[in-house]
């Protein structure tokens, strides 16, 4: 499974952009359940949001999502935060 | 009571001008509740602005306090808001240092506001002012959901606590003014302005904190929330946009200060975080040509530009440099005030819009009218 984070907004305007692919991974089972659960759980179209909110597009496989922060579900966070912090940049 | 003549079919139930009033109860139970709907109606700005302007709201009976009424929350690592109470008006210290800087930067802002401008609170009509700290996990970020505050505490590696900075109290504090007032519209050149218009008070109001002059100002946004080892002093720089950082994980600062290097992008709702480098120049070139404390004569051109009423909600870089120019005009007539206006607009590529030009339909309301949401 393909999964690609775009993070972008936030106070600091700084863009934060990370993909990873689940095959051979030791986590893959994981990161394959979580970006389920994401999918499920998220809503669409995204609004604009507050100011200075995050705003994330999240890109599952061929399905792109877009969320406002306040949006996010448990899964989706985890989620988040499993593939920006492959983006070691 | 109030009426609502008209309404939007896509609008909550409950008017935004009546949870304003119930956000404002002393009852929690009353309060949460109608500030969550705030929130959520944040995300309908169009929809809000509508009803906003259709509503005759009384004159209030009671001058609003010339002091805040300010209540901290810990939302305690989770993303729920508010979380829970932890400091209220008048409460000694706490041993959170976190709640102690979002309180004292909570009041310098409303002192900042009402001193220099004789404006009570975000909404002119003393609204309550809350805020929450610790939120989420290692969360680099800042922001105004519509009704208040939130700030993160940074990862510890690249950003430290978001209520460090006073700059950016006074900038989260400041959409909720614009969001009284002007309500530029949060996306393209309208949502440069407003975060330009945030990062503008949000520095005066650590000008008028500290008593610096515009000569003595650092001008810098975020000054003292990079982690040490980032190769950094700030997020962004009003002197100096596209030099407040050049760092091996952050980048550089991409924030452009002139119009030939407006930034076209369709990432934050169309760059309004890097575009806003061009107004900000703006105003620092405005500032420092006359001198002085930067709130008295500058920050007063843009403080009657953003709540004259004369301001559209969709006003782009030439609409807002026109509405400065008439605004100088209008406070200190035909003189050196308006020629500095017109000079710090040239300096950064921006040509007023002509009269007859600028977008006619929609201006606000002022404030003071009987039909602005401030009353
Ligand atoms: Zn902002």
């Amino acid at each position: 499974m393909y999964i690609a984070v775009t993070r972008t907004g936030g106070f600091a305007g700084i863009t934060r952009k990370a993909e990873l692919e689940t095959t051979g991974r030791p986590d893959a089972r994981q990161l394959t359940d979580l970006a389920r659960a994401a999918l499920t759980a998220s809503r669409s179209p995204a609004p604009s949001g507050a100011p200075d909110a995050f705003h994330y597009e999240i890109t599952i496989d061929g399905t792109t999502i877009n969320l406002a922060d306040s949006e996010v579900s448990e899964a989706g966070r985890a989620l988040i935060q499993a593939v920006l912090s492959q983006d070691k940049s | 009571m109030t009426e609502m003549r008209a309404t939007s079919a896509f609008c909550t139930i409950v008017p935004p001008h009546l949870l304003e009033q119930l956000a404002r109860h002393e009852d929690p139970e009353v309060h949460h509740s109608a500030r969550h709907s705030l929130a959520l109606d944040a995300e309908h700005r169009d929809c809000r602005r509508l009803a906003i302007r259709s509503v005759v709201v009384p004159k209030p009976t009671l001058q609003p306090a010339d002091s805040p009424q300010r209540t901290l929350y810990d939302a305690r690592h989770h993303q729920g808001l508010p979380g829970i109470e932890v400091r209220a008006e008048g409460d000694r210290p706490s041993t959170d240092a976190s709640v102690n800087r979002a309180y004292d930067g909570l009041g310098a802002t409303f002192d900042f506001y009402l001193k220099a401008y004789g404006r009570h609170s975000v909404d002119g009509a003393g609204l309550p002012l809350h805020a929450s700290v610790h939120y989420g996990e290692g969360y680099d970020n800042a922001f105004w959901n519509g009704s208040e505050m939130v700030f993160g505490d940074g990862d510890g590696k690249t950003f430290k606590d978001f209520t460090i900075p006073l700059e950016v109290i006074g900038h989260e504090l400041t959409h909720g003014v614009t969001q009284y007032s002007a309500n530029l519209t949060y996306d393209g050149q309208s949502g440069a302005l407003n975060e330009s218009v945030s990062d503008v008070f949000g520095s005066l109001i650590k000008q008028h904190a500290l008593r610096q002059s515009a000569h003595d100002a650092d001008w810098l946004i975020g000054e003292g929330l990079l982690e040490t080892g980032v190769h950094g002093r700030a997020l962004r720089s009003m002197k100096a946009p596209g030099t407040a950082y050049d760092d091996p994980r952050l980048g550089k600062d991409p924030q452009p200060a002139h119009m030939d290097h407006y930034v076209r992008t369709t990432d934050d709702n169309g760059g309004v975080h890097l575009n806003s480098g061009i107004p900000n120049h703006a105003f620092y070139l405005l500032a420092t040509a006359l001198g002085g404390y930067a709130w008295e004569r500058a920050g007063r051109i843009w403080y009657d530009t953003l709540t004259g009423g004369k301001l559209p909600a969709g006003a782009d870089f030439a609409t807002f440099a026109q509405v400065t120019a008439t605004a100088a005009q209008a406070r200190y007539g035909d003189g050196e005030e308006k020629r500095a206006v017109l000079a710090a607009w040239a300096g950064v590529g921006v040509t007023p819009a002509s009269h007859s030009s600028s977008v006619p339909h929609q201006s606000a309301a002022p404030e003071g009218a009987e039909s602005a949401p401030q009353g």
